[in-house]
């Protein structure tokens, strides 16, 4: 739609374009009244005029009548030739009759015979006057005068003066509003900018300048207050967004923690049983196989453990079954269940419990569920042989318990992290633990239901850590909590057990290898035993020469001396993880000719290009399938 | 008018002096001693001329001069002419002129050189129509005075009297 010229002008035109038009019209109405009373005035200064001529005409004339002396009363009417404006006179006798005429160009002819009723008549620029004349109570006769009304030459001259105020009124009009509307314009001008450089930038931080106190300065405020809502809508949306995306990637990377870790321990399953299934598989080799699967089988049944929760919580429905709980029973059940890693790794475990008989209210699973995660936790994360403290206490309608060990450490940024879901301290590769970083997270929930608080302490990495817990503890029954010190202070000091395949030689497995297959030297390097131990035992098995190390640097020791012609790499290992392995390995003469399988639980697509990128040959997820092992080696020929 | 009979002109002439008469009465001032109050009347005595004096009387009959009445006086020769504003002396009167001059009120002939006789204004025929000369002077002598006005429309004026 075009509007009309004049609104879409700027507004300092609009209002110029007012000013002139309301003075125009103030000064046109001024003017009009000024004609119409010049009119009027001059007409009565007229007639006023010309009566009071044809009154002293009279007069002066009177005698001249009264004794019938025309000469006389001719030269009394000759006085008018001091008027211009007179054309013409004439005076009567009181039977009406011309007595004596006078006209200015002597042409005498025009002026009537007899005189008309008295008064006047205006007829264009003529003005024509009949006036008495009387003496003494007397009508003598009439006086007849014919002059110009000169009405239009002061007309005209009235207007060229009325024509020059106007004109000159209109400049000062627009001289003064382009001063005055400032006041109005510029305000407007600054919101109206403002607005522009929102619209044209998309930049809502910009505010427009509050000037006046009027209606525009209210404009400038409520538009001050929308952008201001409507940055922060944005900067909230932002966030929002924000946090869903880091929300989504947390799930992202979940998920693919979650094949890892499921694959892991599938690998040396399938390993196992390959084993088993073996023919001259001899009993010793069935039991240890089968150990292998009741480990990595009760792992598994631990991650699904922890699926479960992660589910519970994202839905909300994780609940307490509070009751009455004997403190002691819900530490051991922890404690027992945490002794085999903490003998695996040879930790050192100092435990003070309360009296046995002290109960406090709660969920004695998920208490226990708690200890036993920070407690694994205190293992998993204490270099092997290392300390760890659980002591549990009730003073103060409290009770604390604390999980303290002289492992690794938290740097100071990472105590809150570490509680969120899904989270992990160390997320490289090189990490010695596996799990869903969901514990953490789970505890806390739990311990927060209880009522309670859970936190960490750290002095920093590898300085140690501590997490203590906190239940209100008011219905505490039984022995004082705060009585004759530690109930119970056991100690478990366990070397860890060998592992599997090592030290010892393992039993010759007789497998033909097959007619394509060329025998070679073979590397496995991986963290997980029970995977590396069980491959090499295959690969022996198919009569190759192999070599297995549970670590990067080692990997890279035994590749420089044990020469091999094709390594299976893992990628997440202490120490050197596979992709570096991998590089070192490409970058060093005698050894970059080797053929590099990277074999892993990361299976998404940027994990293999990642695998290539570093030099590998092939990339395999676990668990590896024998065919699949067979095919690899069968290109060695 | 020229064509009119004698004794018809002769008659006109005596109804314009009539006129004149009263019509003098407005460019004369009299002392206010003259008269006896604000409204008494103006008193226009005629000696010896009755067709002046039924001529004058028709024409006052009736009228005003300055919120005065005017009345007409018929005079015979002899009689007192005390109280009359105006006294005009008839052509057959003028024989008595002299005992008439410098008495109260103005004195009106209608007869050669009367002025040189004492008259204040003299009315003449002159082209066929009736003028008059005035001697101002003569007047002022009796208390009285004549209107520049009147002055101007005269034939003539007498500047000094002998």
């Amino acid at each position: 739609m075009r509007l009309p010229g004049f609104l879409r002008r700027s507004v300092r035109r609009k209002v110029t374009a007012l000013v002139v038009a309301t003075t125009l019209a103030a000064l046109v109405v001024t003017a009009l009244a000024l004609i119409s009373y010049n009119v009027h005035d001059y007409r009565r200064a007229k007639l006023t005029e010309m009566r009071t001529q044809a009154e002293i005409i009279g007069r002066a004339s009177a005698p001249a009548l009264a004794f019938s002396d025309r000469r006389e009363a001719t030269r009394d009417l000759a006085m008018l030739e001091a008027r211009p404006d007179v054309l013409a006179a004439g005076l009567y006798g009181a039977d009406g009759a011309l007595f004596a005429a006078y006209a200015r160009d002597g042409d005498t002819t025009a002026i009537p015979v007899r005189a008309g009723r008295l008064g006047e008549t205006i007829a264009g620029d003529r003005l024509d006057l009949v006036y008495p004349i009387v003496e003494d109570g007397q009508r003598l006769g009439t006086v007849v005068l014919r002059a110009q009304y000169g009405l239009r030459d002061r007309q005209l001259a009235y207007l060229l003066i009325l024509g020059a105020a106007m004109a000159g009124a209109l400049v000062a009009a627009v001289l003064l509003s382009a001063w005055l509307q400032r006041a109005v314009t510029e305000p407007i001008q600054g919101v109206a900018d403002a607005a522009r450089r929102v619209v044209d930038r998309r930049d809502f931080s910009v505010r427009a300048g509050r000037t006046s106190d009027d209606e525009i300065g209210m404009l400038a405020d409520a538009m001050n207050r929308m952008l201001a809502d409507l940055e922060r809508e944005i900067r909230e949306r932002r966030d929002a967004e924000e946090a869903l995306r880091i929300v989504d990637r947390r799930k992202d990377e979940f998920l693919a923690t979650l094949a890892h870790e499921l694959r892991n321990p599938l690998a040396p399953i399938r390993n196992a049983l390959y084993l088993m299934q073996a023919p001259g598989s001899d009993a010793r080799v069935t039991s240890e196989a089968r150990a292998i699967i009741d480990r990595q089988v009760r792992q598994m049944v631990r991650l699904v453990d922890d699926l479960l929760e992660v589910s519970r919580i994202t839905t909300g429905n994780l609940a307490l079954r509070r009751e009455r709980v004997e403190l002691r029973g819900v530490a051991s059940a922890a404690l027992e269940a945490v002794e085999p890693i903490m003998r695996e790794r040879g930790h050192r475990l100092t435990v003070d419990l309360p009296p046995a008989g002290l109960t406090i209210n709660a969920d004695p699973t998920r208490l226990a569920q708690v200890f036993l995660n920070l407690l694994n936790n205190a293992a998993k994360f204490t270099p092997p042989g290392g300390r760890i403290d659980f002591s549990l206490e009730v003073k103060d309608g409290e009770m604390t318990g604390r999980v303290k060990d002289n492992g690794v450490g938290i740097a100071a940024d990472m105590l809150d992290p570490i509680f969120e879901m899904f989270a992990q301290a160390d997320r490289s590769l090189e990490r010695t633990t596996s799990g869903l970083g969901v514990g953490l997270s789970l505890s806390r929930r739990l311990i927060e239901l209880h009522g309670g608080r859970l936190e960490g302490r750290s002095e920093g990495p590898g300085r140690g850590s501590e997490f203590i817990v906190r239940i209100p503890a008011a219905g505490v029954s039984g022995p004082e909590a705060a009585g004759d010190g530690p109930g119970v202070v056991a100690e478990a000091g366990v070397r860890p057990s060998p592992r599997f395949g090592s030290q010892r030689t393992p039993p010759p497995i007789v497998t033909t290898p097959s007619r394509a297959e060329k025998l070679c030297r073979v590397l496995v390097v991986d963290d997980n035993a029970d995977f590396a131990d069980t491959l090499g035992r295959m690969l022996k098995s198919l009569g190759h020469q192999v070599r297995v190390e549970h670590d990067g640097l080692a990997g890279l020791a035994a590749a420089r001396t044990f020469r091999p012609d094709i390594a299976f790499l893992d990628i997440g290992m202490p120490g050197l993880n596979g992709y570096d392995l991998a590089r070192r390995l490409r970058a060093f003469p005698s050894t970059s000719g080797i053929v590099l399988i990277a074999v892993t639980g990361w299976g998404q697509s940027e994990d293999r290009q990642r695998a290539r990128d570093a030099g590998f040959d092939e990339h395999v997820v676990k668990p590896l399938e024998m065919d699949r092992l067979q095919s690899l080696l069968g290109r060695m020929g | 008018m020229l064509l009119a009979p004698a004794s018809a002109r002769a008659q006109m002439e005596q109804e314009v002096k009539a006129a004149y008469l009263f019509k003098f009465l407005s460019y004369v001032e009299w002392p206010a001693a003259a008269f006896g109050g604000p409204h008494a009347p103006f008193v226009i005595g005629v000696l010896e001329s009755e067709e002046v004096r039924g001529a004058l009387a028709d024409i006052v009959r009736g009228r005003e001069v300055q919120g005065r009445p005017v009345e007409v006086r018929r005079l015979r020769d002899g009689e007192t002419t005390e109280g009359a504003h105006v006294l005009f002396v008839g052509r057959e009167a003028t024989a008595s002129l002299p005992q008439l001059v410098g008495r109260p009120g103005l004195l009106i002939v209608g007869e050669e050189e009367a002025l040189d006789r004492g008259a204040m204004i003299n009315l003449l025929r002159i082209e066929n129509r009736i003028r008059f000369e005035v001697a101002p002077q003569a007047a002022e002598r009796s208390g009285l005075h004549i209107s520049s006005r009147l002055l101007a429309l005269a034939y003539a004026v007498r500047a000094a009297a002998p």
